[in-house]
């Protein structure tokens, strides 16, 4: 294995079984999986790689991104993170990655911003006085510093995001996992959280990014790769602007509505 | 993960829990009172069931209050148990933060137990507010209880009502919703485990039911050594039945529950509402 990739996907595949309702929903935990979300994806990424995961609604990007978080187990295949197997080494490839979806939930909106990072630090076997030292770090480079003895319930929808970032790399985590990491913010917001991934995490703190996206914007700033998902299958892995190439585009929008109506195999486009 | 490293988290989650509930303080007075008025609830209702007969039947030296009273606070035991785990579970998916949890290095069932631990600590300053109010101002005098015996069956009777909790919970994060588990738990234990009257009143083929739930059991235990001060050979097989429920039931139930999140991992169910 080249030790430079510390995400590994191996022909994963995931069907879920179809939501029952009525009586039948007491069989639903033991359903028979028919619908498929993952069709046999690979592909892997470098140390200190960006890598942007695209692709319409309900092509799969969430649902590896969740068993890369070791949060769904795959149907068939392998997935790796820093040369764990997110299966059979859960425990340890949890200490391999932080991850962070876009919402602005997940926190206890009762305690403030400080109180809820010193819980997820003893969380990841972090002492106090080491999460103090991480707290006050990252809060001072993602500007959270005046903020973080205020309730969460009182902080605004772009610092929650970043309150969320900040709990994902508490561990100094060698890889970042995130699932369309600018929803719901507003364009300022999102181009200043933008510039924290591409200039704090990924260039200064050399971590690497995989993240999913919807907008090719954030794509074009960030990834230094796509691999553009459709109905469960990759069908490109490119750079942006060689993905544009490919399709004959010369927009990265234009080019992704072209490969998702017309989908060829990843294989064909590199 | 070392013990000590486990016991920081435990505390950790006791922690975030006080720093919660420390935001609804005027909550934690109304309690107090709530509490009175269960305790003096009891007390009038003792004051109209009171007869020979009943006296007969109530351990030496006890009245009908004092009997109903350790029966109504230590029943909130099976409660809190069977709730603690299914509550915290329940919280976590709808505030969001299960997620959150799962993707840290802390494994599903320690996150259970520590979250648990703020119930069961509140539960155990609750029993003691009923049994202030209950001396205060009622008359309840447990002056030469065996209160070693009674710290014994409260652990025995936390491990094996534990069980019951652990099972309730494998059943929520399958289901998410309308646990029948707890309720037929909580509905047979009610009926049948001695809480309001002593279990010699029910006909013999119900008695010999209310044998086989643990519940009986405890509230034997602590009846016997809060009210009869009754030494070990009295408390002792109330204990060994409580632990072997607790044998039982708690390697049971952690084998439904790892089969339980294994499937909700498979079906990508786990942090569903």
């Amino acid at each position: 294995m080249n030790d430079s990739r510390v995400i590994t996907v191996e022909s994963i595949e995931k069907s879920f079984p179809p939501a029952l309702s009525g009586w039948r929903a007491l069989l639903q935990p033991v359903a028979k999986a028919t619908e498929t979300a993952l069709s046999g994806v690979s592909f892997s990424v470098g140390a200190g790689e960006a890598v942007a995961l695209m692709g319409p609604n309900g092509a799969g990007k969430s649902t590896l991104l969740r068993i890369l978080a070791t949060l769904i187990i795959p149907t068939r295949g392998r997935a790796t993170l820093g040369g764990f197997d997110v299966e059979g080494k859960s425990a340890e490839a949890r200490k391999q990655f932080g991850y962070h979806t876009g919402g602005d939930e997940g926190f206890y909106s009762r305690l403030t911003a400080r109180a809820n990072l010193t819980f997820f630090a003893s969380m990841n076997n972090i002492t106090r006085e080491r999460a103090a030292e991480r707290i006050a770090r990252i809060s001072e480079w993602m500007g959270l510093g005046h903020d973080l003895d205020r309730q969460v319930r009182t902080l605004s929808t772009g610092m929650t995001h970043r309150l969320g970032l900040a709990r994902a790399m508490l561990h100094e985590p060698g890889i970042l996992l995130l699932d369309e990491p600018t929803r719901s913010l507003d364009p300022i917001a999102a181009s200043e959280f933008r510039r924290l991934l591409k200039d704090e995490i990924v260039r200064r703190e050399g971590t690497t990014l995989l993240f999913a996206s919807h907008t090719p914007r954030e794509v074009e700033e960030i990834a230094d790769r796509v691999v553009l998902l459709d109905e469960g299958r990759v069908v490109a892995n490119e750079t942006p602007q060689r993905l544009c190439a490919s399709a004959g585009t010369r927009t990265l929008d234009e080019a992704i509505g072209r490969l998702v109506r017309h989908p060829v195999h990843a294989e064909s486009v590199q | 993960m070392s013990v000590a490293g486990n016991l920081r988290k435990l505390m950790a989650f006791f922690h975030r829990d006080f720093a919660i509930a420390r935001g609804y303080r005027g909550a934690l007075v109304l309690e107090t009172f709530e509490a009175l008025f269960g305790v003096a609830t009891y007390y009038y209702l003792s004051l109209f069931v009171q007869s020979p007969e009943l006296t007969n039947a109530l351990p030496a030296g006890s009245n009908y209050f004092a009997f109903a009273l350790v029966g109504f606070a230590f029943f909130d035991y099976l409660n809190v148990s069977i709730d603690a785990f299914d509550t915290s579970l329940n919280e976590a998916m709808q505030n969001r933060t299960l997620e959150a949890l799962l993707v840290t290095q802390t494994p599903l069932p320690l996150i259970l137990a520590g979250s648990a631990i703020y119930p069961f600590v509140t539960l155990a300053l609750r029993t003691c507010v009923y049994l202030a109010w209950a001396a205060l101002l009622f008359g309840f005098a447990p002056r030469s209880a065996n209160w070693p015996g009674a710290a014994a069956v409260l652990l025995a009777s936390v491990l094996a009502f534990s069980g019951l909790g652990v099972l309730s919970a494998s059943y929520q994060i399958l289901f998410k919703r309308g646990n029948p588990a707890k309720w037929i738990v909580l509905g047979v234990s009610g009926l049948l485990g001695g809480m309001m009257y002593p279990i010699s009143v029910l006909p013999r083929p119900l008695q010999l039911v209310a044998h086989l739930i643990p519940v009986t059991y405890s509230l034997e235990g602590m009846r016997a050594a809060l009210l009869d001060s009754a030494g070990w050979n009295r408390i002792g097989p109330s204990v060994l039945a409580l632990l072997a429920f607790a044998a039982i039931l708690l390697p049971l139930s952690f084998s439904v529950f790892a089969w339980a999140l294994n499937r909700t991992r498979v079906t990508g169910t786990l942090t569903h509402i």
